[in-house]
Formats: C-alpha cells, sequence, structure tokens
C-alpha cells in the first residue's frame, strides 16, 4: 500500500487551499473604554489597536493635550474623558459607541478614525440626540445635524492643489491611487478640479490608475507606465504603508525625477520616518504643517514636544481642535449644557482661532472652510520634514 | 487596452516590469519551494510556510542596519531561527500519520495562527521598516531605465540559491534519502534511517529555505501582519501551477507568477486584482495536473 498520496489529489487540496486564504478576511479585536465621575463626560473613539493604532493615538494624544493644557476643563467644566477602543471599522466601532452612549451616557462624542465608523455610528448620535465632533474620517452623509468635523472632506486636498499643480507643471500629470473610497474621493477632488481648469492627464485613458489596495506591494508596473505616457509630473494619494511602499520604490524607479505631489498624508507623521530619504522634496497638500508661523501653533507645538517625540500630526491638530470646539460650544451652552444645548452651540462658533490658522465650520458639510498648504519634505534639522512652502486655495462649501 | 508608447518601440516599457518579474518570480520560488518540497518529497502539508517566512523577514527588519555584517548577521539568525522552527512543527507532527493531510492542515494551521500571533505580539502591529546595505539603497541603470539595485542583486543571490538546491536534491546523500524515502520509506527504514529523522530534516530545510527568503525578500514582500498568509498563498498557487513533481516546474510556476504580478500588471492593469488567479483558474482548466506534468519528462 503506497505512503503517499497521488499527486492529483495533493495538487487539488492545494487548490482548494489557495481558494479558502483568498476569501478570508480579516478581523479586529476590541477593549472598552474605563469610566469614573465628573461634570461633563466626553466619549472619545480611536482606533486604539490595529491597522490605524498610530493615527488613533495621535487623536486621543491630541484631545488630551488640549485638556492638559487648559486645567482639565471644557466650557469651564471639569471634564471626564472617557477612551474608548475603534478597532479597525465599524463593527468594532459601533459596539463601543454604543457603551459610551447609551452606558456612560457622554455629553458629546469625539475622534474616530475610520469614515465606516462615522456612517455605523450616525444613527446611534439621533437616537441618543448627541453631537459628534469627530477629528478625522468623514464619509457621505444625508443628514449631519449631529456631524462635525475638524478636519476635511477626502476630496478637498486634491481640489486645492489642483490649481498650484497646472501653474507649476508644465505638461500632462498621471493620477495614481488605492482602489477604495478614500482613494477614489482623494483623486476625484484632484481630476475634477484639475479638468475644470484645462489640466490634461496623462493617464492613457484619461482616468486615474486604480491599484489593487491593499493587495499592491509592487508599483513598478505602474512606474513603467508612467514613464511610458510621458507625464510631467504625478498626483497621487496613498497613506500607511502603501504610502511606504510607494516613496520609496518611486524613489528607486526610472520616474524618479518626475515631480511627485500628493495629498499630504503620503508623507505624514510616521510615514515619513520609514520613507527616510526617498521622500525628500515631494510636494504634499495639506491643513496643517508643524511650521505654520502663528501664536496658536507655537504655543501647540511646544506644549506636544514636551510631552511627545517628533511634531504634531494633522490627525493630532484635528482632535486638539475638536476640544477646542467643544470648549467654546460647552462655554456658550449656558448654565444646563445637554447635548442638544452644545450641538446648537457648535453651530453658532463662527470663525475659530487655531494652529492651523483660523477657519469656521461650513453649515451645509459642517466641516472646515480652511484654507491648504503647500509643503515640501526638506531638511529640518537632523530629520526630514514636512516645510510650508506657500499657501494654496481656501476650501469648503 | 494596449498602450503604445510615444515615439519609442512598443517593447521598450515593458523592459523593467519583465525584469522585476523575475526578481519577484526568484523570490516566490526561494519561498515556495519549501513547501513543495516537503509537500511533494515528504508528503507534509505545512500550512505554517507562510510563517516561516515570516519569521525570516521580522529577522531582517530588526537586524538590518544598511551594513553588509548586519546582513549576515540576519541571515544566520533568520535561516536558524525558521529552520528551528520548522524542527519544532515536525516535532508536533510526530504522532500524525503520513499522508494525513486534514490532520497536517489543521495542526500547522493552528500553529501558523498562534506563531503569526506570537509575532506580531513581539514585533508590534505596524509593518517594520527594512533598511537594506546603504550600498544597495540605490538605483542602476539598464538598458536606459532605472531599476532598484538591491532587486538587481536578489536576482543573481536567488538564482544561485536555485542552482544550489538543484544540486543538493541531485547529488548529495542528503538529496537521495530524502529522494528513496518518498518512493520506498520501508526500505529506507531497513537501512537504519529513521523516518522522524528525515521528516525533521526535511522540514528544518524548508524551514531554512523560507527563512533564507524571507530575509533576502523583506525588501520585496516586507514582514507585516499578512505576510505570513500571502507567502502561503503564492506558495499554494506554485503548487496548483507548477505541480509537484519536478524543481523546473515549481521554478517556471514561480516565474510565472512573477511576470503575471509585474508584467502582466502593466499591460493589463485594469485586471491586476484577479489577473493571477485567472491565470490559476485556466491551467487548471486546461491541465488539472499543473503545468509540470509536461517539464517532468524532460
Amino acid at each position: 500500500m503506497p505512503l503517499t498520496t497521488p499527486r492529483r489529489s495533493r495538487a487539488l487540496t492545494a487548490t482548494l487551499l489557495a481558494v479558502v486564504l483568498t476569501t478570508s478576511a480579516a478581523c479586529g479585536n476590541d477593549a472598552p473604554g474605563t469610566s469614573a465621575s465628573g461634570s461633563i463626560k466626553i466619549g472619545l473613539l480611536a482606533s486604539l489597536s490595529g491597522t490605524y493604532q498610530a493615527v488613533g493615538t495621535e487623536i486621543r494624544d491630541g484631545f488630551q493635550l488640549y485638556l492638559d493644557t487648559h486645567d482639565g476643563k471644557l466650557g469651564g467644566r471639569q471634564v471626564d474623558l472617557v477612551i474608548a477602543d475603534e478597532g479597525n471599522g465599524a463593527q468594532t466601532a459601533v459596539p463601543a459607541a454604543t457603551k459610551l452612549l447609551k452606558q456612560d451616557r457622554v455629553s458629546a462624542l469625539t475622534g474616530i478614525v475610520g469614515g465606516g465608523s462615522v456612517a455605523g455610528v450616525t444613527p446611534l448620535l439621533d437616537e441618543m440626540k448627541v453631537p459628534l465632533v469627530g477629528s478625522n474620517g468623514r464619509p457621505e452623509l444625508k443628514d449631519v445635524s449631529r456631524v462635525w468635523h475638524t478636519s476635511y472632506l477626502s476630496d478637498e486636498p486634491g481640489a486645492a492643489i489642483a490649481q498650484h499643480v497646472h501653474d507649476n507643471v508644465k505638461g500632462s500629470v498621471y493620477a495614481i491611487g488605492p482602489d477604495y473610497q478614500g482613494g477614489w474621493d482623494e483623486l476625484r477632488g484632484f481630476t475634477d478640479a484639475f479638468g475644470k481648469i484645462g489640466g490634461k492627464l496623462a493617464n492613457s485613458d484619461g482616468k486615474t490608475t486604480f491599484t489593487p489596495f491593499p493587495a499592491t506591494t509592487n508599483f513598478t508596473p505602474y512606474f513603467a507606465r508612467i514613464k511610458a505616457s510621458g507625464a510631467a509630473a504625478v498626483y497621487t494619494f496613498y497613506a500607511g504603508s502603501a504610502a511606504v511602499d510607494f516613496v520609496k520604490q518611486y524613489a528607486q524607479s526610472e520616474i524618479k525625477d518626475v515631480p511627485l505631489y500628493a495629498a499630504g498624508f503620503l508623507t505624514e507623521g510616521g510615514v515619513l520616518n520609514a520613507q527616510g530619504e526617498a521622500a525628500r522634496d515631494i510636494f504634499s497638500v495639506l491643513n496643517y504643517s508643524p511650521d505654520l508661523d502663528n501664536a496658536e501653533n507655537r504655543a501647540f507645538v511646544a506644549a506636544w514636544k514636551a510631552k511627545h517625540d517628533g511634531s504634531p500630526t494633522t490627525y493630532a491638530l484635528a482632535s486638539y481642535d475638536a476640544a477646542s470646539v467643544l470648549d467654546r460650544a460647552i462655554g456658550a451652552a449656558g448654565s444646563d449644557p445637554t447635548p442638544e444645548a452644545i450641538n446648537t452651540a457648535i453651530g453658532q462658533l463662527g470663525q475659530i482661532a487655531s494652529p492651523r490658522g483660523t477657519w469656521q465650520f461650513s453649515t451645509t458639510t459642517h466641516s472646515p472652510v480652511q484654507k491648504w498648504y503647500l509643503r515640501q519634505v526638506r531638511q529640518d534639522g537632523r530629520a526630514l520634514s514636512n516645510t510650508v512652502v506657500g499657501d494654496l486655495a481656501t476650501v469648503g462649501r | 487596452m494596449m498602450v503604445v508608447a510615444a515615439g519609442s518601440n512598443r517593447i521598450d516599457p515593458y523592459l523593467i516590469p519583465a525584469l522585476d518579474g523575475i526578481a519577484y518570480g526568484l523570490l516566490v520560488f526561494v519561498a515556495a519551494s519549501g513547501l513543495v518540497f516537503c509537500f511533494g518529497v515528504a508528503n507534509i502539508l505545512n500550512l505554517a510556510h507562510g510563517m516561516l517566512y515570516a519569521i525570516g523577514g521580522y529577522t531582517a527588519a530588526a537586524l538590518f542596519d544598511g551594513g553588509w555584517a548586519s546582513l549576515a548577521l540576519a541571515l544566520t539568525v533568520g535561516v536558524l531561527a525558521a529552520a528551528a522552527a520548522g524542527v519544532l512543527l515536525a516535532g508536533l507532527l510526530a504522532p500524525v500519520a503520513a499522508g494525513n493531510h486534514l490532520s497536517q492542515a489543521l495542526l500547522t494551521f493552528g500553529v501558523a495562527l498562534a506563531g503569526g500571533s506570537l509575532l506580531v505580539a513581539g514585533f508590534g502591529p505596524d509593518d517594520p521598516q527594512v533598511l537594506v546595505p546603504a550600498a544597495l539603497e540605490g538605483s542602476v541603470v539598464v538598458a536606459g531605465h532605472r531599476y532598484a539595485a538591491y532587486r538587481l542583486v536578489f536576482i543573481v543571490v536567488a538564482a544561485v540559491i536555485a542552482a544550489a538546491l538543484y544540486l543538493v536534491m541531485r547529488r548529495t546523500r542528503a538529496g537521495m534519502l530524502v529522494r528513496a524515502a518518498v518512493d520506498d520509506p520501508e526500505m529506507v527504514a531497513c537501512l537504519g534511517v529513521s523516518p522522524a529523522r528525515i521528516r525533521a530534516g526535511v522540514l528544518a530545510a524548508a524551514g531554512a529555505l523560507a527563512g533564507a527568503a524571507g530575509v533576502l525578500g523583506a525588501p520585496i514582500i516586507g514582514p507585516g501582519t499578512d505576510t505570513a498568509d500571502t507567502v502561503l498563498l503564492l506558495s499554494l498557487v506554485v503548487v496548483v501551477l507548477g505541480g509537484l513533481g519536478s524543481m523546473g516546474g515549481t521554478l517556471l510556476a514561480a516565474l510565472a507568477i512573477g511576470e503575471i504580478q509585474t508584467l502582466g500588471v502593466a499591460l493589463l492593469p485594469s485586471a491586476a486584482p484577479f489577473l493571477l488567479f485567472a491565470a490559476m483558474a485556466a491551467v487548471l482548466a486546461v491541465r488539472a495536473r499543473g503545468l509540470a506534468s509536461r517539464w517532468r519528462a524532460a
């Protein structure tokens, strides 16, 4: 009797396994926040584990920094900050938000990294009549009556830089990005605005090239196409490890001398350290840079650097501003700052002074009308950092 | 769908993707050969194979500091660690009857899950940065195109590993024993060679290969939370495409995967997400036993 099974059945086994592995999806864990008593309860939901841990940590630290520099008070009231882990998305975010809203009975919610998490949490806000001052992800929403964001809409960075790229690039521009909602929005923002002012894409079919996400780790074949297209510049958006792969491979590719323009997340925060020299000279557009020259920013950066290594990111800034928004709104909400009163007060704040410069909430989207900056990765002391080289458009609607 | 570069000839834009396909294909070959070796020669289905690669990858990320010495150290440590993990697997597999693929799959998959969690717990959930030796950090000009120096050198190194593997299997006593153990395990046992030792040896060798691929391939398929799954998946596709019969089939299948993932993407970017599996389905449809049967005779 043979001890080995026939090769055919082994090949079949391998096939089946390959199929099973392809269809299996990632999963995540979450942990509940803590609870204590105080005069006003604020719930902070952010990814403290999983893929977006780095962003979630910045968001938590940005909010905490505002509290630490304001005696732990918002609107004159001692804050009981309840922190919960958003995990990788709505699957873990919704239970965590449910706990914050129904068990801890927070007066306002802040944070939330993922757009999908925000979409999942929104129905709960309406049910509990509690406002969200989000500091990062912002999906398409039908009803924003209780949703406010201190960050930006995903199509705004591209829209803000389009004119600059059109004015400074002599030739066509190749647009490339990751194939998911965030990538579509970011690239659409650029290509729509760029097309309107007469800019021409170098892509062969005149449309953005989207790379499978997160499966694409080797960009060499795409770089070959960009080279063949004769593009005079490239516009892109990637974040996280894809941003590191893209930038490192770009610097070693045959299009390394083609100017690279990007939404600021390509070189923001931890990914810039991982990219190192490869990121030098990349242009990016963002609503914040730690070297902005205004009094609020100098105080913010100094306070951040006293507690953390490195400079604050736009994620930390947005969360710091979320605390600032709540500070004013709670103060303006009167002697009984109910969630409804806070929500109404947020809508009447007007101009808000911030480390990024003055901004205000749009009355239609409830996200900032703000100025965007052109930055370039340059030497700053011993490290490379994003240095502001100019002002771009003020965007918001 | 085809794009013709203005002014230059039709082949020129695809030279670099084709070259990169060879680098990627050879990496897949070195990574997959351990699995094919275990499965085809020793009849052990090792679903923890991707984890063995990840051990090498994390070792590279932890030890590479931009110098040559760190590369040598990482290669030594990575190969030894992955080989040791292979021996451990052999020990765990001892009670499982040879050829019982379901039990082997369950056991090794469990080990892969536990091992993967340990690696993430030890090295963190973020993809670590891999620093290649400074001399290979840049790019070189190949036929008028820029190409990453590390990948060019990797092609040479991986080709040497493939040749060495072939010689070991064909020309050494160890290779002969392993091949003999497949053809007639009872007779090999009668010769005084314990099948348990052969199993441990095969898994150690497979681990060493995966570890070497993990260390050297870290700048190409870098360590991260899904590296183990990616490598296991690619290795299984190699088995499907190349069969289990010959190293030639494995090499051809790995190179085909490399070219599909690079040249194929450059030619048909809109089909990038499913090119690999379309190729796998096509091969299965045409020839259920994979490409290998055609080359086994050669």
